[in-house]
């Protein structure tokens, strides 16, 4: 019993340094470092992974433990790493919010998740409400992210993050889908990450700009 | 070949057609092409052939199970794989003279050319997928997997606007289905708690036959996600702003393919949907959101329609009206506001698939899109001005042509369930969108020939697929056959979850003589329209 609730300890604060990743992947200068972070946070993903698969006693997590190890530890950030990294734009000039408001806009978001997912009934076990509170945090971060950034590459980690947000959802709520389901949505995820980097790339080359403010030719 | 067999044809075709036309330029700049354009050709064939044989079954034998329980059929999924495969063969034979006219005019390579075919097959495929998928996960990733394959039909022509559209469509539908995922998660987790065997927990089968035990609170939760994760697919305001540029800056045959089918498949997936929700929650949850976001995009449809100067974006905003009429009806609910809707989804999927097609004429002939350059179409291209003429006027909604007896419909519906204030207004928002076609017909397609344009039509091959359409939207606008208003009666009640009544689905006009068939059958008692017009 007290191995469990050590373990639900575990999940929960693995899931909060979720939150922190997500900040240096929004705050960081450069999509190389980016790209970094988000193995990181990546990382961390798996290790909830682990968590959960001996608290949830559900062995299916393991696999999903080695197929997000393989796809958004490696194989995500390589992609964004080798492609994204030579794309610059030098006439872009980042908004600067400043780490405190970063910090503040996250600190609401969360709560404010916490309080959805506390005060609806949910199915589900009710000692990782937290956790669960923290991957729709996440998700709404990523959202965030891509609404409130002018770099096309940040838009680009902040449908990453989201998409962490919800990967971590689905192993909380639905691990017990057939695993083609979760093959089909991890599928799904990556092409859309490569589609989104082709699309930046072809943008950056044609309008040499990497500003979604630029991109203002269809109007109305 | 057994009916089971056939669906699974139906998802292999249009994968094998991608598969050889992304191959085909391994076999050179001259025989590529025809490569390509060979596989496109088949898979199209086959497909309206599988169609039409899965829908006579279906009429026959009313669902049928594939690849286990994960592929499934019934009236609802049967119109949809019909509508995909007409539309897909007609725009696909319409494509056959269009890209070769971007070839021939130095727009596009023959490598490009072919991976068009590769991408419209898989554009096909994602589709179909959707719509015969019976697991709720797997038609969320179905839908998801529309956006990735379409992407580069949106962007394909590579140039400033087209590339910035295809951005705006990536980013704004993952995004927003996203959302859907969440709600398909909460679905499933609520029903694998409840149901009796949670391995079956996102079957959409057995969802429907265990809804009534779903909690209404989570139920709730989940439909708000869904509605704005696949109505942001569907173009329902305020969540439709992909939707003018991809339909605008896309090729033709892919504008009516996204505007015909693609927003139909979200529209799809929001009625299976909607058949879980309404038993779990009972009917006026879903109806008030529907009835907001329905009202909402009509209006904002109707008066963007009536500011275009882009004859692209003028049938794209009317996209999202027609999708917010569809979305009226199932708002007013019932079987007369249910069938309406889907009836105005067949219809106005027939008679946009015209229009872009159209527009496709006007690129050709014109090489513009703006309504202040194209002047005298019917001088200068009197086949393809005639048939723009016969579109716009369908979609105006007057008969004899088929949007008029779906509209006059959802009108009926809405009056006889106590939305007049909510009709009246919808009435006058179409009165705009009248306004705005009687416009463009009067000021791009009638008058005189403009100086230094060559009198000519383009070529036969773009013209047949128009004529066809206009055959059926006649067809349907004067007497809707049979077998299709059987369809969109049992597909109503695969979303209403009843067999009790039906909607006698079929134009004012057209006597009730085939009522007998159904006094056959004890549970259905036909109501019929009152009033005609």
């Amino acid at each position: 019993m007290t191995g469990t609730m050590t373990g639900l300890q575990l999940v929960n604060g693995l899931a909060s340094l979720l939150i922190v990743t997500s900040l240096m992947v929004i705050e960081a200068k450069g999509a190389t470092r980016s790209a970094v972070y988000y193995a990181l946070q990546s990382f961390i993903l798996v290790l909830i992974f682990l968590a959960l698969a001996v608290v949830m006693n559900a062995p299916q997590l393991y696999y999903w433990a080695g197929v997000a190890l393989v796809t958004k530890v490696i194989l995500v950030p390589v992609i964004m790493y080798r492609t994204l990294g030579r794309l610059s734009d030098p006439t872009l000039v980042e908004p600067r919010f400043g780490l405190a408001w970063t910090i503040i806009l996250a600190g609401a978001v969360v709560a404010g998740c916490f309080a959805v997912v506390s005060s609806v009934h949910l199915p589900g076990a009710p000692e990782l409400k937290p956790a669960l509170a923290i991957s729709l945090a996440h998700f709404f971060l990523g959202l965030a992210c891509i609404v409130m950034q002018r770099n096309l590459l940040k838009q680009v980690f902040g449908y990453c993050l989201m998409e962490n947000g919800s990967h971590l959802t689905l192993a909380l709520m639905a691990n017990r889908a057939p695993h083609v389901l979760e093959i089909g949505i991890v599928t799904d995820a990556i092409f859309a990450v490569v589609i989104m980097a082709i699309i930046g790339i072809m943008i950056h080359s044609r309008l040499q700009t990497l500003d979604v403010r630029q991109l203002t030719s269809l109007r109305g | 070949m057994t009916p089971a067999n056939l669906m699974i044809l139906l998802l292999l075709v249009p994968l094998a057609a991608t598969v050889i036309a992304f191959a085909a330029p391994l076999f050179g700049t001259r025989r590529g092409p025809f490569i390509a354009e060979g596989a496109h050709v088949v898979s199209i064939v086959v497909l309206a052939a599988i169609a039409f044989a899965l829908a006579a079954t279906i009429l026959e034998e009313d669902h049928l199970f594939a690849a286990g329980s994960w592929l499934y059929l019934d009236p609802l999924a049967a119109i949809l794989v019909a509508l995909i495969c007409v539309v897909g063969l007609l725009t696909g034979i319409y494509s056959l003279g269009y890209i070769r006219h971007d070839l021939a005019s130095g727009a596009i390579t023959p490598g490009k050319l072919c991976r068009y075919y590769g991408f419209f097959n898989l554009f096909l495929f994602t589709m179909l997928w959707t719509v015969t998928a019976n697991d709720i996960i797997m038609m969320w990733v179905g839908i998801e997997a529309t956006t990735l394959g379409s992407a580069f039909l949106v962007g394909f022509y590579g140039q400033r606007a087209s590339l910035e559209a295809a951005w705006k469509y990536v980013v704004i539908c993952t995004v927003g289905v996203a959302f859907a995922l969440y709600g398909t998660m909460l679905v499933y987790a609520e029903a694998s708690a409840v149901m009796p065997d949670p391995h079956d927990a996102s079957l959409w089968t057995s969802l429907v036959s265990h809804a009534a035990s779903l909690n209404p609170g989570v139920m709730r939760l989940a439909f708000v996600f869904v509605l704005i994760g696949f109505g942001t697919k569907a173009g329902l305001f305020p969540m439709h702003a992909w939707l003018p540029d991809a339909h605008s800056e896309a090729p033709s045959p892919v504008s009516a393919l996204l505007s015909g089918v693609l927003v139909n498949c979200a529209l799809f997936v929001l009625l299976r949907y909607s058949a879980i929700t309404t038993q779990a929650t009972g009917p006026d949850f879903p109806h008030t959101l529907f009835l907001v976001l329905g009202g909402l995009s009509v209006a904002a449809g109707a008066l963007l329609i009536y500011v275009q100067t882009d004859l692209k974006r003028l049938f794209a905003y009317s996209t999202t009206e027609n999708v917010g009429l569809i979305v009226l009806g199932l708002g007013i609910g019932g079987p007369f506001g249910v069938a309406a809707a889907i009836l105005q989804m067949i219809n106005h999927s027939l008679t946009k698939t015209l229009l872009f097609c159209g527009t496709g004429n006007v690129l050709m002939k014109y090489g513009t899109r703006d309504l202040r350059s194209i002047k005298g179409l019917s001088a200068t291209a009197p086949v393809s001005g005639a048939l723009l003429i016969a579109g716009a006027l369908a979609l105006c909604g007057i008969p004899p042509f088929n949007i008029f007896v779906s509209e006059f419909m959802l009108v009926t519906a809405g009056l006889r369930a106590g939305y007049g204030w909510l009709m009246v207004i919808c009435l006058l928002l179409l009165t705009v969108t009248l306004a705005a076609l009687l416009r463009f017909i009067g000021g791009s397609l009638l008058g005189p020939r403009p100086e230094g344009l060559a009198r000519g039509d383009v070529s036969a091959f773009a013209l047949a697929p128009m004529a066809a359409l206009l055959a059926v939207i006649l067809l349907f606008g004067v007497a809707l056959p049979q077998p299709v208003a059987r369809l969109v009666e049992s597909a109503a009640s695969v979303v209403l979850q009843s067999n009790v009544t039906t909607a006698a689905v079929r134009a004012p006009w057209q006597s009730s003589n085939r009522d007998g068939s159904h006094e056959d059958n004890p549970l259905s008692a036909t109501m019929r329209l009152s009033g005609r017009p």
